[in-house]
């Protein structure tokens, strides 16, 4: 089991409006308003070579996402083809807002001002969302974070564009913690490192203890 | 068991050892890679050693919007480009022997850590929003590094000398445990066990070593 995280920025070339990995002096690009992007192979910013999947032997929990705080950003998650966030209502909405969970943390709710503005601006975001409980990818799912802004990406003067970012972190666990994290998710114990552990000792507690017996069995010989 | 920091400055030592901007784009080991504060030999733990790595982090970045001059400063950090990001665009990734740990979700390995998300130094600007866990285990004999990636050129105001802004220098940071003699036993003892190693599990299994030791029956004379 690995720690990961993805980084997505609206940046690339000027050539081109999306790249594979990041460039160096990358340009900012636009983003459509109140459209959903998918921050791994959406066509904007820097993106990777294939739909973000698990295969038969993994098993993803997402446990943070968080985006740029100003423009109206928000950032929704997708398993397949059903969105997580949902209104009261069970219409769609646009997910968690950047003013909830902020990208970088700290960061301003101001991004298009000029820099005199932006200099003297104090306002340093907290995160007022956690999410909990995590977000379970199963093998074989296909998983999307959702980008979206409502605000133009114009910036202080015209032609200047502005930078919007989006953070996921997750925990891939592969081969046989992806089995256990399974059954885990059959007991229905939550999928963390610790609990993996925990499973993993009592499974070789209980080798030892049938160890023991098969010797006890045996009149003491192995 | 020892708690260890390695702490390396992009820009200390020589001009000549000093990270410019030719070095954007190219991941460098903070260990050995040429630049900055660095140590004589290759990360590594010997036969009775075990690291466990518990943090990394790298410079911040900020972003704002295309349009600023290059050299305008916000929150500490250097516009190098009129791009609109501020900083280095610094990334961390740690890797073993020669497996990178951080990967994209099409497995392939990427950068690392952005310094967005687990900066170095930290500040009420820039806060972390990763936390490295579970940690990274560095097993008895194998080689260990944390290679940093930047994307900005230009962000030292001055490439290759001291730079007027502090927060505008490469800092990397990387917080780890190193167990050593009969800790680094225990230390590979959990991890057959399947319990996470850290200072706690290891007392904890010292603790039971000790009890079942004083339960077992006195020799008679």
């Amino acid at each position: 089991m690995r720690s990961q995280v993805y980084e997505w920025s609206n940046l690339a070339t000027a050539t081109a409006t999306s790249t594979l990995r990041r460039t160096v002096d990358a340009i900012p690009q636009l983003v459509p308003v109140n459209r959903e992007y998918d921050i791994f192979i959406g066509g904007i910013g820097n993106n990777i070579t294939k739909p973000a999947e698990t295969t038969a032997t993994q098993f993803i929990v997402i446990e943070d996402i968080a985006c740029s705080a100003y423009m109206g950003g928000a950032v929704q998650v997708r398993i397949n083809t059903t969105d997580y966030f949902q209104n009261p209502d069970v219409t769609d909405q646009s997910g968690v807002p950047g003013l909830a969970s902020p990208y970088p943390r700290g960061s301003s709710d101001i991004g298009g001002a000029a820099i005199a503005v932006a200099q003297v601006d104090t306002v340093q975001l907290l995160k007022s969302f956690d999410l909990y409980p995590d977000v379970y990818v199963l093998p074989g799912q296909v998983f999307q974070i959702l980008y979206s802004c409502q605000t133009a990406l114009a910036g202080a003067a015209a032609g200047n564009t502005i930078v919007v970012s989006a953070f996921v972190k997750y925990t891939l666990y592969d081969g046989p913690d992806a089995l256990i994290a399974n059954k885990l998710l059959e007991l229905g114990v939550t999928i963390n490192p610790n609990n993996v552990d925990w499973y993993k000792r009592t499974l070789i507690e209980q080798q030892q203890r049938s160890r023991v017996a098969a010797t006890a069995t045996n009149g003491g010989s192995a | 068991m020892r708690s260890q920091i390695y702490a390396w400055n992009g820009q200390s030592g020589t001009a000549a050892s000093s990270w410019t901007n030719t070095n954007t784009g190219t991941a460098v080991s903070i260990f050995i890679g040429g630049f900055g504060n660095n140590i004589t030999k290759p990360a590594e733990t010997t036969a009775t050693q075990f690291v466990v790595i518990e943090d990394v982090a790298v410079s911040p970045s900020g972003f704002l919007n295309s349009g600023n001059a290059a050299a305008t400063a916000y929150r500490g950090l250097v516009a190098g480009a009129e791009n609109g990001v501020f900083g280095n665009r610094a990334y961390i990734q740690v890797r073993i022997n020669t497996t990178d740990y951080f990967l994209d979700p099409d497995n392939v390995g990427n950068d690392g850590i952005p310094g967005a998300a687990s900066p170095y130094p930290r500040s009420t600007n820039f806060q972390p929003c990763f936390n490295l866990y579970p940690d990274v285990y560095v097993l008895p004999g194998q080689v260990f590094d944390a290679l940093v990636t930047t994307y900005q050129n230009g962000a030292f105001d001055g490439a290759g000398t001291a730079p007027a802004l502090e927060s505008s220098t490469l800092y990397a940071f990387m917080k780890y445990t190193l167990y050593d003699g009969p800790d680094a036993l225990i230390a590979n003892k959990l991890l057959e066990m399947g319990i996470s190693i850290n200072p706690g599990n290891v007392d904890w299994y010292k603790r039971t070593l000790i009890q079942s030791q004083t339960a077992a029956p006195m020799p008679t004379a």
